[in-house]
């Protein structure tokens, strides 16, 4: 049976999502929906394990009439209840002394499962072991965890350097934080592994891994694909025709780059190899993508001078 | 507590290995290569061998079925559509170019 109640626990009616006075088959109902959506094979969240197993409990309890009469009756501590207490008697004895509560609905009607329902007083899900979690093992034998996986959000500096990262995770046993190592040169998508931290095994079988899935987080300077980084190099109109050579910010710290005569906008300037390093093989390039730059308001000397260029200049971009 | 990645053990397991490391009869583990939800290597002398990934199937087969009761034709069938949601998932977040 399942561990002992907790002193915290939810109200295994509002677990489900359901009145009080629910029908059996409204409970059978809220939980087969609850559970396909938080079965930790379909929900890789590893908040999900939890809840599920909470789902399967609250099922556990109220699916089966008897032992829902006696969680209406005597509220989350029924199993302390001695067997030989008559639930009805009690709640009866508490509602004349003042302490009335909502009775539920309980009862044997209605009591059907997609299995095939209620043979002869027996449940024929208990038969087949109808969920893990609140009746783990029976018939089922050691089942291992499933793998989880969480959303790791770094910047760019934390893919370049690597690094390491204090993580908390709701778990069974309350939060518990891990701290997780960034290899240097992780990219968009690619999985850290915790081995043993994901879903936990039934009866000594093996817990799942945990996976944290790197995602680089947009950066206001750098943009980022695969192990490229991209940054914005802004020249003016001048810089640009004549050439020059300028300070690019990297995440290395910065780096000059020579911009040769004639680069117009769009153009990119590559540095090698000083993009996000890769553990085993190259780096990624850093582009300087050059963007032209021109005064918001010129002053009257370089009005004069461009008046003086757009004269005996016979360029024309829009040319064919 | 700090984790290093881990290496991945690669001797692949006999039925017996694979039935006992897993906690299953050697029966079902020969039905569901049968129903293609587990993959197996048969050699020469036609003895099933089992790389260790398939420990991981193993495991979902038997959390599918022991959550939702499904037989083993259904639980081959929600195994593979959830892989596929998983690579369908995994695509956008890989194909994520910069932003302009």
């Amino acid at each position: 049976m399942a561990a002992g109640p907790r002193a915290d626990r939810r109200d295994f009616y509002e677990i489900l999502g359901v009145p009080r006075t629910a029908t059996q088959d409204e409970i059978q109902r809220a939980y087969r929906k609850l559970a396909r959506q938080h079965h930790p094979d379909v929900n890789k969240d590893p908040a999900a394990e939890d809840r599920f197993k909470e789902i399967s409990e609250a099922y556990d309890v109220l699916s089966d009439p008897q032992t829902r009469r006696r969680y209406d009756a005597f509220g989350p501590d029924f199993r302390q209840v001695p067997e030989d207490v008559d639930p009805e008697a009690f709640q009866r004895g508490r509602a004349g002394a003042g302490t009335g509560q909502a009775r539920g609905a309980g009862g044997a009607g209605g009591f059907g499962t997609g299995l095939g329902g209620d043979l002869g007083g027996i449940d024929i899900e208990d038969l087949l072991g109808g969920m893990f979690g609140g009746r783990a093992g029976r018939g089922f034998g050691p089942i291992p965890g499933a793998d989880q996986e969480a959303e790791l959000e770094l910047t760019v500096e934390e893919a370049f350097q690597g690094g390491h990262r204090s993580v908390t995770l709701e778990g069974p046993d309350g939060r518990r934080t891990l701290d997780v190592r960034i290899p240097a040169g992780v990219t968009n998508g690619q999985r850290i592994r915790l081995a043993g931290q994901g879903g936990r095994g039934s009866e000594g079988a093996p817990n799942g891994d945990l996976y944290f899935v790197a995602r680089i987080a947009p950066h206001p300077r750098y943009r980022v694909d695969g192990r490229d980084l991209y940054v914005d190099l802004p020249l003016a109109p001048w810089e640009a025709a004549l050439g020059t050579s300028v300070g690019v910010e990297t995440p290395r710290g910065e780096m000059k780059v020579k911009v040769p005569p004639g680069t117009s906008t769009g153009k990119r300037l590559r540095l090698r190899h000083h993009g996000l390093p890769h553990p085993r093989g190259s780096a990624g390039h850093l582009y300087a993508e050059v963007r032209i730059v021109v005064p918001a308001k010129l002053t009257d000397d370089e009005r004069r001078l461009f008046d003086e260029l757009a004269a005996v200049s016979t360029f024309d971009p829009r040319r064919r | 507590m700090g984790y290093a990645l881990v290496l991945v053990r690669s001797a692949s397991l006999n039925l017996e290995a694979f039935a006992r490391a897993t906690g299953t009869h050697p029966d079902l583990v020969r039905r569901l290569v049968a129903l293609g939800i587990l993959d197996a290597d048969r050699d020469a002398a036609g003895e099933l061998w089992f790389a260790p990934s398939q420990m991981a199937v193993m495991g979902r087969v038997q959390r599918l079925r022991a959550g939702f009761g499904l037989n083993y034709a259904a639980v081959g069938l929600v195994a593979d559509l959830l892989d596929r949601i998983a690579l369908l998932e995994a695509a956008p977040r890989e194909a994520r170019r910069p932003g302009r």
